[in-house]
């Protein structure tokens, strides 16, 4: 462990320090972006950025992972800061975390699993959705040169990667950032800028406790937006540390990502920062830039900071351009443009799960909503699909007047209609005989449906025998549990 | 290594400076005890990309490229090293043949040697290391940084080599009465150590004579059971300095003792012995934890 650790901090120092700049330089227009959409001061996402980005470094879970002030977090905050202010998003912020760091003690990262390729491919498409429409109030009621300069800066970050040797080096966003500025303040263009947006920080983050009264109304004020961040922050963290441990082949701890959260959480509203989560963009830079250690992440909290309180008088003469040119980089980069393409070979329900993901998300703008949905939707069409799973058939034997039924199959909620319509009552008979030895009931109301078809059946007047009931109904206890066991994984598939 | 016992002598090479000792030593206990050799090579990703990409933006699909660049940069690596790991298990191979053992395994595992260890153990009677691997190479001092890891997660005796082959005569046993000394004790009166090739000096020493004399009869006792030959001395004073002092001066070829019987956390704050050991000792080791 001690081992480890120190693999995690030391084990790539230059590709951490050079990858921990690149993303500092990136996350600084992100958290006035997010700020500015969640109606704060600049300086609330920057001191949020700094506080969550050096936390999760020591505590998170996923080496190699960003995390700092996010748009998934900064669109649930907009109502509570317009009705309350922002002393009241700062308490949120503390209770998101304290609730952040109690689903990781309860192990509720295992609730990942309900979430389907499908349901995050809407979540991250609805996320991008979003983040472009939050640019949009800033391209409204402008001149052509706000338009001249969006565009520019576009052009700027995806071709000067192009440019031979110094492509490489220089991060595109900044180029990006120092030429609009240097246009716009030699020409003397009158656009809006940075400054124009409120406070930067001028001064080293200070701890702050949040200015609320401590009593129950504060709390069922907070509460509901502490548990969408809650929410928000460990699905889009934990996808994140997903995404991260796939493009580098490693293990990361879920758990204490959670808990990491949490703590990072608490610290930004401690020190007036808002809340935020992993960013599955900037995690990408920093993976792609070289970054694979814990380093990389402290070195982008701490350049951030020093960039931003020593460079805050130029940093209010950038114009907005600039800004809106790298979150439309943001939006563009987080849509998973496969997905497009995919509508047409994928399954409808699929396609269904994820569609009505992000329909939720860009309705609501909460994306915890949207994911419930999908994981909704798509589990009912896992049902749908299971309860095919079940036939039966019977024979009759005329020397004894007996019908006999064979259930085979799964037998629960959805499929208890099927399963009592496959009787035929009408049928006069002396004796029915229903095997059930190769059927499973699943829930209660499979076991109610077998209850009422022997009802129906013994009111016609037939003597009715049920054989292997204690087989089928096996998985109604709820601590029925196949795991690691072959043979009874076996009788489910092939029957008893 | 006893009949009943016939688990692997299991040599972890990489060809570092040592790995030429490692493979004489595991071949000469592998003849000692008749139990097969394995030498075994592992693959360790560096998960380090080596292309400085520097541009910060986010293009479309960006994770789907970078994935693909990032799997196909580790495949040609992992290539590379497979193919090199390859190159020094066949010569651990030859070199084993040619010593006219018959029983040889040579293989690679990915991941860590620690974690090979672990998924290893249980078909292995000993596993032999260098004390220092291949990061280490030209330093003098000091001990490979997975030495400790190796040692602390398994149970199986480990034999580590300190320097050049030279036919080990005689084996200092450090006794200090602790549970861990005690299983140590058992194992080689029961000859699970080569025992008919070495001269077996048991060894204890603690502040007060008498108590390190206590011990000695204690130990002494036991292999008289065992009916195998010792010989012993009870020292007092400092236990590091002591030891080592015995074994330059009984030119001692292999030190045996229980290894690593604190935390780490405790090793940590106090130092560990057996790092102090391994540090300034120049003779083999045989550690059981």
């Amino acid at each position: 462990m001690l081992l480890s650790a120190k693999q995690d901090w030391l084990g790539n120092i230059r590709g951490d320090i050079l990858a921990g700049i690149v993303v500092a330089i990136a996350l600084v227009p992100e958290a006035i972006a997010f700020s500015i959409i969640a109606g704060v001061d600049p300086k609330i996402g920057l001191y949020a950025s700094f506080a969550i980005a050096v936390i999760i470094a020591i505590v998170g879970g996923r080496a190699g992972m960003i995390s700092a002030a996010t748009a998934a977090t900064a669109l649930l905050m907009v109502t509570l800061v317009k009705d309350y202010g922002l002393q009241y998003l700062l308490a949120a912020t503390v209770l998101a975390g304290i609730l952040q760091i109690l689903a990781g003690y309860l192990n509720l990262h295992k609730f990942m699993s309900f979430v389907s390729k499908s349901v995050m491919t809407g979540f991250l498409n609805a996320l991008a959705i979003l983040i472009f429409m939050a640019q949009v109030p800033e391209l409204l009621n402008v001149t052509w040169h706000m338009y001249a300069l969006t565009a520019f800066g576009l052009g700027i970050i995806y071709l000067f990667p192009y440019v031979p040797v110094v492509g490489k080096i220089l991060p595109s966003p900044l180029i990006n950032i120092i030429v609009l500025t240097l246009i716009v303040y030699y020409m003397g263009i009158d656009v809006r800028t940075i400054g124009d947006m409120g406070e930067l920080p001028d001064t080293l983050p200070i701890f702050l406790w949040p200015d609320v009264p401590f009593n129950m109304e504060t709390l069922l004020i907070v509460l509901p937006y502490s548990v969408s961040i809650a929410v928000v922050g460990l699905l889009e963290s934990l996808l994140t540390a997903n995404v991260i441990d796939e493009l580098t082949d490693t293990e990361s701890d879920k758990k204490r990502e959670c808990k990491g959260q949490g703590i990072a959480n608490i610290g930004s509203g401690l020190i007036g920062g808002m809340a935020g989560c992993a960013m599955i963009g900037q995690s990408i830079i920093n993976v792609k830039s070289g970054g694979r250690g814990r380093l990389s992440a402290m070195v982008a909290g701490i350049v951030l900071l020093i960039l931003v309180v020593f460079l805050s008088d130029i940093l209010k003469i950038v114009p907005m351009a600039a800004l809106v040119a790298v979150m439309i980089m943001v939006s563009i980069g987080t849509f998973n443009w496969i997905s497009i393409k995919e509508l047409k070979t994928n399954p409808t329900s699929a396609s269904t799960v994820m569609i009505a993901t992000v329909i939720v998300v860009v309705w609501t703008h909460n994306l915890a909503l949207g994911v419930f949905t999908g994981i909704l939707i798509g589990s009912l069409f896992m049902a749908q699909r299971l309860s095919q799973f079940m036939y039966v058939d019977s024979s009759y034997d005329d020397a004894t007047d007996t019908r006999t039924y064979n259930v085979i199959g799964q037998i629960f909620f959805n499929s208890s209609e099927r399963f009592i319509a496959f009787f035929d009552y009408k049928e006069a008979v002396d004796k029915i005989v229903i095997d059930v030895h190769r059927a499973h009931f699943w829930d209660i109301t499979a076991a109610s449906a077998l209850d009422k078809v022997v009802i129906k059946l013994r009111r016609e007047g037939a003597d009715v025998t049920i054989i292997g009931l204690n087989e089928a109904s096996e998985t109604l206890l709820d601590k029925f549990a196949v795991h690691d066991k072959p043979e009874e994984i076996e009788k489910i598939m092939g029957g008893h | 290594m006893t009949a009943e016992r016939k688990g692997l002598v299991l040599a972890g090479i990489d060809g570092s400076d040592f790995s030429n000792s490692v493979i004489d030593y595991s071949i000469w206990i592998s003849k000692q005890s008749q139990s097969p050799v394995k030498f075994l090579h592992t693959i360790e990703h560096s998960h380090h990309s080596e292309i400085p990409h520097h541009e910060g933006n986010l293009t479309p699909n960006m994770k789907e490229h970078l994935l693909e660049e990032l799997s196909d940069e580790e495949r040609l690596e992992s290539k590379k090293m497979i193919a090199d790991g390859k190159t020094i298990i066949n010569a651990a191979r030859d070199k084993a043949e040619k010593a006219g053992l018959t029983d040889i395994i040579a293989k690679q595992r990915h991941g860590t040697l620690p974690e090979a260890l672990v998924d290893l153990e249980p078909e292995l009677a000993m596993v032999v290391l260098g004390s220092k691997g291949e990061d280490h190479k030209g330093d003098k001092q000091g001990l490979g940084a997975q030495l400790e890891a190796a040692i602390r997660v398994i149970h199986t005796p480990v034999f580590i080599v300190k320097g050049e082959f030279s036919e080990p005569k005689k084996m200092m046993f450090a006794y200090n009465g602790s549970p861990t000394s005690k299983t140590v004790l058992q194992l080689i009166a029961q000859g699970h150590f080569c025992n008919q090739a070495l001269d077996i000096h048991v060894v204890s020493v603690q502040s007060a004579l008498d108590e390190a004399q206590a011990l000695i009869d204690e130990a002494a006792s036991v292999f008289e059971k065992a009916n195998v030959a010792i010989t012993t001395q009870a020292l007092a004073g400092d236990a590091v300095e002591e030891l080592t002092g015995y074994q330059q001066k009984n030119a001692i070829d292999v030190t045996a003792m229980g290894a690593f019987s604190h935390g780490k956390v405790h090793g940590f704050f106090f130092g560990s012995f057996t790092t102090r050991m391994l540090l300034e000792s120049n003779t083999n080791f045989l550690l059981i934890r």
